[in-house]
């Protein structure tokens, strides 16, 4: 079942929803105090996490468990009022038996023989002397290899040593003037925690208009759960390079960006910088391998209209017809769109079948897009409209021009007239000086590499074009 | 592992080959030289120089750290009279050997060794090749324990043969639980990294000896923690010096310190300690014998260290995130490097990240700019420009001191907390020079680049930059092409930066700026 409600109103856009708050807290144990997290898209987060702790006056050692799994050792800071810290450690050292042993290395345990044939048991003091792909032991005065023979040896250890922990954990050496508990605030940047933007788009393609529900989608992989967090997520890029830029497309074909215009509007939300914010309105738990989705953007009939798009390349001819690429566009402005920024994420859009039930026709990514900008976002390529491209003629006009005569058949299966945006692009690949001499249908010249033309193509019919270049070479 | 000094003569292993030996022939005998094995430094000192090959950009790998440090190490030892061989354990895993200098030994150094075999079952069987062991059988059915003198007869590549007074039998190929019991501890095989000298010295003494090598696998690096003010013309300023150790070695209360700047290094190859683990295979054993053939499992090897161990030292704190320090690294020149040095001896643990103040700057003038790098070589190009947070390194501003390299957190106040606005680094920087710190890429602000006439070598260009901010905002558009290009920008006043066009405009709040130019290269 989709999410699509007709609402009619834009007014739910800056109400943020918790969609999956669980009806009863789960009654976890944790050392966690009133946790703050503020969560980028790009796979990072700042954890402030604010403790009670019960210091004592002078020196004391407090641990810290239950940070991130995968907290940046580097970003860590510990403030709190009247204590200076003497000492930060961070161990991740976790106990497992292969530890317990490397750490044994030069001090005494206890060997525990059982005999194969009777179960009686023997005990020995040993000293281990190496744990080397191995461990030898100095028992008396002769050395063994523990396990060698295969028989039954249990070897007990007299202690735990310090800092092999069962869980990751931070502990600090305080220095305080006098005793009481007092909150210290702990913070650092943690990689594991992330965010990305959903949209659900109802297209109406009769009426001309798009509904559009943003869901944030975050995601927990630190290996830690955050108790009843206080969470802010913050739209842009931190990183060079880093996060998801989805304009980014490494080296496939050259298409037109998610962005055809960028906007210049500021919408009503919090900000820093060129950063948005969106604040969940209620505190969360953010459990381990968890993902939720929270609703931040609602918006019923804003306008958006359907374009089929096709780019040839110079001198390209297609042996059969190529289907156009279909692409929604639709404004994010305040007057004649969806008055919002919009976070980098997925535009996933959905039409309504001959029953009333919303389908998926295509999706694509979009990059951080400002309010006020012009977006078309291909969601696929037309079944019915096609377009074929071919280099009919190839003319020496003299010893440095050559005229190139260019047929673009179009042709259209649907029941209706659809218009056609083709672009010739290549047109100044070889040199600037190239001229459309002859066209069937006025061009508009975009760039100096690319011409546009808008093709009416009548319903299950078919249209011609023909442009005639006038190159150097 | 520090701790006393524990000068032992080491009596070890084959004093046990005497009259009782009789019976077998055995081959190896006891070397004239004494043994003094000193188990750990009394004092040590350490000195992290920076990875030189590794850019500000990149942050250590705590797996692979390719920086390296100077250990000093002061060990009291006991040395007897004649030749000695000295055994310093506890020297980092990472020693490059030919780097030591050892001093204060009463007569000289003859000769220094690191061994790369370290104690383990393999190095044990191998190491007593030719000696006389003892093979323990038990059996399973009544739990007698029967043991009785071998000699191994070959070495631990894969299997074992023993010489017994039976004849020659193969371990392990009996079905019956066995094992070889040894006498002691082969000289020269050691649980941790060992280098050793040779000395020889007239009469007894008690020496204080120095030893200083160069060790691979330690780096260190400046984090930067700058906090902007609400308008975003001031920043707060604080660092911190990373120090990581990925040895298994720790130096416990070292005197620290740390070296910014490049220095040459050449390649040195390096003997990874060696610790094979032993799997032995014997001969086809056929279903015609009733015994169990469960061949006995070896421990599993330990893991690979993972141990990570973050601290940070010392500093006292206010309210803010990083307050005043009460701890702070003092710098002092060396020669054309920079140390800085952690005024109390602290621990640099092994498998650890250690952080200590290295500055605290308030009020630092800065400036953000949005930078966009234009090639020409799209028709029709939108570019996100980076953000850059740009200051001199200078009194003026508030700062005025080396900056070593190391990456930075840039912070904003946003919703009652702080919020990262950014991260980049920062390379080495000097007194005066400009310090340019790329924090992320633009959310809002773009440059829209349209060729409307020409083509990449020689074209029209309109330059469209638009900000979605309620606030002006500085923006720099470089063309980026090489010094054969020439370019003209039509009604607007170009700069130059680094030799290269520099268009720097305001664009107004939710507004645009544009540029038309024009851009030539020759072919």
């Amino acid at each position: 079942m989709l999410p699509l409600r007709g609402k009619g109103n834009n007014e739910m856009r800056s109400a943020i929803l918790l969609s999956v708050l669980a009806a009863a807290p789960a009654v976890a144990q944790t050392a966690q105090g009133d946790v703050a997290v503020t969560i980028y898209n790009d796979d990072l987060a700042l954890v402030q996490d604010t403790r009670q702790l019960a210091v004592p006056a002078q020196r004391s050692r407090q641990e810290f468990p239950d940070v991130s799994g995968q907290i940046r050792p580097e970003t860590v800071t510990l403030s709190g009022e009247g204590i200076e810290i003497v000492e930060q450690n961070f161990d991740f050292d976790l106990l497992s038996p292969g530890k317990l042993m490397e750490k044994a290395v030069g001090q005494e345990i206890t060997l525990v023989r059982t005999n194969p044939a009777t179960g009686a048991e023997t005990r020995e003091r040993a000293t281990v002397l190496a744990a080397n792909g191995g461990v030898v032991l100095r028992i008396g005065s002769r050395i063994e290899v523990l396990r060698d023979d295969g028989l039954p040896a249990r070897v007990i250890f007299d202690k735990v040593p310090e800092n092999l922990r069962a869980r990751p954990t931070l502990s600090v050496t305080l220095q305080s003037a006098h005793a009481g508990t007092r909150p210290v605030r702990l913070s650092y940047l943690t990689p594991g925690l992330g965010w990305k933007a959903d949209y659900v788009t109802l297209f109406d393609e009769r009426a001309g208009k798009i509904d559009v529900q943003g869901w944030v989608t975050l995601t927990n992989t630190t290996g830690t759960t955050f108790t009843n967090a206080d969470t802010l997520l913050v739209a842009g890029q931190v990183q060079q390079g880093g996060g998801s830029e989805s304009d980014y497309r490494g080296y496939q074909p050259r298409r037109p960006p998610t962005i055809r215009k960028p906007g210049t509007e500021t919408a009503g939300r919090e900000r820093l910088g060129d950063f948005y914010l969106y604040p969940l309105p209620e505190r969360t738990t953010i459990a381990n391998r968890q993902t939720k989705q929270v609703s931040f953007l609602d918006v019923s009939g804003a306008p958006a209209h359907k374009a089929y798009e096709y780019r040839n390349s110079w001198l390209g001819t297609a042996e059969e017809a190529q289907s156009a690429d279909t692409v929604l566009k639709f404004s994010t402005s305040r007057d004649q769109g969806l008055g919002d920024a919009l976070p980098a994420g997925t535009v996933r859009v959905y039409m309504r079948d001959a029953h009333g039930n919303a389908q998926f026709i295509g999706e694509n990514a979009i990059g951080h897009t400002p309010m006020g900008s012009e977006l078309g976002v291909k969601t696929g390529e037309a079944f019915d409209v096609k377009v074929q491209p071919v280099v009919e003629q190839r003319e020496r006009i003299s010893s440095s021009r050559w005229k190139t005569s260019m047929r673009y058949t179009f042709s259209n299966a649907r029941p209706e007239q659809v218009l056609v945006d083709l672009v010739q692009a290549g047109l100044d690949s070889y040199w600037d000086d190239t001229r459309i001499t002859e066209e069937s249908l006025k061009s508009e010249r975009r760039s100096s590499d690319q011409a546009v033309w808008h093709v009416p193509v009548p319903a299950n019919g078919t249209a011609t074009l023909t442009a005639t270049f006038d190159t150097r070479f | 592992m520090g701790g006393k000094p524990r000068p032992l003569f080491a009596g070890l292993g084959l004093a046990a080959a005497t009259a009782a030996a009789a019976a077998l022939p055995v081959a190896g005998a006891a070397s004239a030289q004494a043994i003094v094995t000193s188990a750990g430094p009394d004092k040590v000192s350490v000195t992290v120089y920076r990875d030189p090959e590794r850019p500000a950009a990149r942050p250590m790998n705590l797996e692979w750290l390719n920086g390296f440090a100077l250990v000093s190490e002061v060990r009291h030892v006991a040395i007897p009279a004649g030749e000695t061989e000295i055994r310093f354990e506890g020297v980092a895993g990472g020693i490059v050997p030919e780097s030591a200098i050892v001093s204060g030994l009463p007569d000289g150094v003859i000769e220094k060794n690191r061994d790369a075999y370290l104690l383990s079952p393999a190095s044990l069987l191998d190491r007593s090749l030719g000696k006389r062991v003892h093979l323990r059988r038990t059996s399973r059915a009544t739990g007698a324990v029967r043991e009785q003198d071998a000699v191994i007869r070959s070495g631990a590549d894969g299997a074992v043969v023993l010489q017994t007074q039976d004849g020659f039998e193969a371990l392990r190929c009996t079905g019956l639980p066995e094992t070889i019991v040894y006498d002691g501890v082969p000289e020269g095989l050691s649980a941790k990294p060992t280098l050793s000298v040779r000395t020889r010295s007239s009469r007894p003494a008690e020496a204080a000896i120095t030893l200083s090598y160069l060790a691979s696998g330690l780096d260190w690096q400046a984090n930067y923690v700058a906090t902007l003010s609400p308008s975003g013309e001031r920043m707060d300023l604080f660092a911190w010096v990373t120090l990581a150790n990925g040895d298994e070695t720790s130096f416990v209360n070292a005197d620290t310190q740390a070296v910014a700047g490049r220095l040459n290094r050449e390649t040195v190859d390096r003997e990874e300690p060696e610790e094979p683990s032993l799997a032995l295979t014997c001969w086809p054993s056929a279903t015609t014998s009733d015994s169990p053939t469960e061949m006995p499992v070896p421990p599993p090897p330990p893991p690979v260290a993972d141990a990570q161990e973050i601290i940070v030292t010392a500093f006292a704190s206010k309210s803010g995130i990083a307050g005043a320090p009460a701890v702070m690294v003092s710098q002092e020149e060396l020669g054309d490097l920079k140390l800085y040095r952690v005024p109390e001896p602290v621990t640099v643990a092994s498998h650890s990240q250690k952080q200590v103040a290295l500055l605290a700057r308030q009020n630092v003038k800065v400036e953000t700019i949005y930078r966009a790098t234009v090639t020409g070589r799209e028709d029709d190009e939108l570019i996100r420009p980076v953000r850059i947070l740009k200051t001199r390194n200078r009194r003026q501003e508030g700062l005025g001191l080396p900056l070593p390299a190391g990456g930075v957190a840039v912070f904003g106040e946003g919703y009652a907390r702080p919020v990262l606005i950014g991260e980049g680094s920062v390379d080495d920087r000097a007194v005066d020079e400009i310090v340019e710190i790329r924090a992320g890429e633009a959310n809002g602000v773009f440059a829209h680049v349209v060729r409307t006439s020409g083509d990449d070598d020689r074209g029209e260009y309109q330059l469209t930059a638009t900000s979605d901010q309620p606030i002006p905002v500085r923006f720099e558009a470089e063309f980026g092409g090489g010094p054969d290009e020439i370019f003209a920008a039509k009604g607007a006043k170009v700069g130059r930066r680094n030799g290269r066009p520099l268009w720097s405009v305001t664009i107004p709040a939710n507004g645009s700026a544009q540029l038309r130019f024009r851009l030539d290269r020759k072919s």
